[in-house]
């Protein structure tokens, strides 16, 4: 590997920012400094999983309100926890993979596939006929499913 | 590839012997500048250079850097008394001709333009009497002028080929003039976004960023003219070693470094694309209403400012205009446009008119009479039975028989009908006032907006393991769609994976060479040039070195 390389990796590793989409409701827990704060589960888009129990960083005054589904800004706190610090600019998309194989002297495009989810609560209809036996009742109000780039359902996605 | 001239294409190719010659032409800065030298046609001659050819020696060349011994033993490029100091000092242009000597100097290949940075070294040793001097020249690409200084370009708006800001950032920002660009003025890609800019970047930032989008890379010629390398490598051979005899050394060279094996190109959508917000309340409104308005219209919009756009909205009623005692009316709600809608609340037509007929009973009524139970004006003589009692007792007796009495006339029970009919009129208006309240609604639905959404393309190697994965981030603003950014990312990752298999390889020395173009070998291969490198001694061929890279084809 390059020295340019490590150094890259060294850039990624500090780094302090990144953004997410709030995945969840706000709710509040007691962290270990013995205080109640706000928090939420923000998605993180891609491969990247859902980063549980983020808190909303103290005396922030550029987040006033945020719901679910908005794109937050985390950035990373000495102690390495990411906490939300206010609304981005940007929103993660969907992604559009391209698989490519190489051989000694050729290259060859195998596949294209869009990649990337959204976290959002179920609807009416959804909450009755997702999840075996199916029906009303099975799945609580307000409970969130992620769904593909292409709108079809993946997973229930277990709130606090 | 270089173009050059006949004659000399015909040495390079074997029609005679070669008889390889330079010259080595330098400038002083104060009379002229790099950009006239680069836009003359030729050798500029006024100013006349200085011809430095008889004493350069050890003359190492690559594209991008020009070193050689300057052999001086009469002191003439000293750099505090020389008399030719002020061609060696700072900034001081030089270029490279090479030829031959059976083809006349205009048909020559400039291979080398650029300038001395700083001063040169030069050494008098009193014990040997020698005196030596080295000089480097760099390319125009190589010094940190053009990548120190943060600029802003002016706008450009959707539809404005990329070439015209790329010649603009260079004419603006790096002093070049259209005569020494090799990239055409039209690239074939324009901007997708409304307004686009460069903005605090450095001038050589900002045209990799221009060119990245047609997977072009920058660099200087030998001629000191802006060209460019693409990366996209379906094109043909510039120069095919076919018989194998002007290749002395082919080298696979060892190379243990990761390879980029994914390539992610992060850009901003070109079209406004629909974000949407949770379901949630959008705006509220409430009236106070009844018998006295017939109709009440609310305006409800989404936000304070009135740009929040919503759809899918619908009306939850917290509190109905008929939540009082009678159901006086109706409510309904429409969405106006993507910004508001609107309560409207209808007050039935009875209720006023009731209202109204009521109040006008109720003072005709206080005109009319009572009544009694009394019917009659005259004497109606009634009997009743009376009994008298003995005379001597003190007590009166009526002796039985009968007592005639009259009624008295307008006497008897009073009957306040108006009253009555007050009452009944009363009560339907306290009814009807009894309904008058506060009516609250609440409009909910899905607030959306509308936003460049910065999307992705990665290219990746089939069959990659997540930890394996060794990713290349580009990130380009003026990539406006997913086709453009495929296309960049699928090319950059052939590029990558042919960096990671270099081949070196020698040859006969041929000055059309030069950087980004392919080879082919004599076994089929090909191999796009990276870098190049020779020694160049008068009356020698000089020994070419290719440093490339293997081409991957499709």
């Amino acid at each position: 590997m390059s020295i340019r390389q490590i150094i890259d990796w060294a850039i990624e590793d500090s780094r302090s920012q990144m953004t997410g989409t709030i995945a969840s409701e706000f709710y509040q827990y007691f962290d270990y400094a013995c205080h109640w704060v706000w928090a939420c589960d923000v998605d993180l888009g891609e491969q990247l999983a859902v980063l549980r129990c983020v808190p909303v960083a103290a005396n922030n005054r550029e987040l006033i309100y945020a719901e679910q589904g908005r794109a937050v800004t985390l950035s990373r706190l000495n102690n390495g926890k990411w906490v939300i610090t206010g609304l981005a600019k940007s929103l993660n998309s969907t992604v559009h993979y391209i698989f490519m194989s190489f051989t000694d002297d050729t290259y060859q495009v195998l596949r294209k596939q869009l990649r990337g989810y959204i976290i959002r609560p179920l609807s009416y209809g959804e909450l009755g006929t997702l999840v075996p036996p199916y029906g009303y009742g099975v799945l609580p109000y307000g409970a969130q499913g992620r769904f593909d780039a292409e709108g079809n359902f993946l997973e229930i996605v277990e709130s606090y | 590839m270089r173009n050059i001239s006949a004659a000399m294409q015909d040495i390079i190719l074997g029609a005679g012997t070669r008889r390889p010659d330079y010259r080595v032409y330098a400038w002083d800065p104060a009379t002229v500048t790099i950009s006239e030298v680069v836009s003359a046609t030729g050798v500029l001659d006024d100013p006349a250079p200085v011809d430095l050819t008889p004493y350069v020696s050890d003359a190492s060349w690559t594209d991008r850097q020009l070193t050689f011994t300057l052999v001086d033993p009469a002191g003439l490029f000293h750099p505090d008394f020389g008399e030719f100091r002020h061609c060696l000092k700072d900034g001081a242009i030089l270029r490279l001709l090479e030829g031959d000597e059976t083809v006349p100097e205009v048909d020559w290949v400039i291979t080398f333009t650029g300038q001395v940075h700083g001063q040169i070294g030069w050494k008098q040793s009193r014990s040997t009497g020698q005196i030596t001097s080295r000089v480097t020249v760099f390319g125009r690409g190589e010094p940190q002028a053009y990548k120190r200084r943060k600029v802003t370009s002016r706008e450009y708006t959707v539809g404005t080929d990329i070439g015209i800001a790329l010649y603009d950032m260079c004419q603006t920002f790096m002093g070049l003039t259209a005569k020494e660009m090799r990239i055409p003025f039209t690239l074939g890609r324009q901007f997708k976004h409304k307004t686009n800019q460069l903005s605090q970047v450095t001038p050589w930032d900002g045209i990799c960023s221009l060119l990245e989008v047609v997977c072009y890379q920058p660099f200087f010629d030998g001629e000191g003219k802006l060209s460019y390398v693409n990366k996209s490598l379906h094109r043909p051979t510039a120069c095919l070693f076919e018989d194998g005899d002007r290749i002395k050394e082919l080298e696979v060279p060892e190379r243990s470094q990761d390879t980029i094996n994914k390539v992610t190109v992060t850009f901003l959508d070109s079209q406004l694309e629909r974000v949407d917000g949770p379901y949630q309340k959008l705006g509220q409104a409430q009236v106070t209403t009844g018998f006295f308005s017939m109709h009440e219209t609310l305006e409800t919009w989404w936000s304070e400012d009135h740009k929040q756009r919503a759809d899918g909205t619908s009306m939850k009623v917290i509190k109905s205009v008929n939540s009082g005692i009678l159901p006086v009316g109706t409510e309904r709600y429409t969405q106006v446009d993507e910004f508001h809608g609107r309560i409207e609340v209808d007050i039935s037509v009875w209720v006023p008119i009731l209202a109204t007929v009521m109040i006008a009973t109720y003072l005709a009524a206080a005109y009319k009479p009572d009544k009694t139970t009394s019917n009659s004006t005259n004497l109606t003589p009634i009997e009743i039975p009376v009994q008298v009692g003995p005379s001597g007792t003190g007590a009166a007796f009526v002796s039985p028989g009968m007592l005639q009495v009259s009624e008295i006339p307008m006497t008897g029970w009073t009957i306040s009908v108006g009253r009555v009919i007050q009452a009944l009129a009363l009560i339907s208006i306290l009814l009807i006032m009894m309904s008058i309240g506060s009516a609250q609604y609440e409009v909910w639905g899905t607030p959306y907006d509308f936003a460049y959404l910065e999307k992705k393309s990665v290219a990746i190697e089939d069959g990659l393991d997540y930890w394996l994965e060794n990713n290349l981030d580009i990130k380009n603003d003026f990539i406006g769609t997913h086709d453009q950014s495929d296309i960049i990312a699928m090319t950059e990752l052939t590029w990558q994976k042919c960096l990671s298999m270099p081949r070196k390889v020698s040859v006969t020395d041929d000055p059309r060479l030069e950087p980004g173009d392919i080879i082919g070998l004599p076994d089929g291969r090909k191999l796009v040039i990276i870098a190049l490198s020779k020694s160049i001694k008068r009356g020698e061929i000089p020994t070419l070195l290719i440093e490339g890279c293997k081409v991957l084809t499709a």
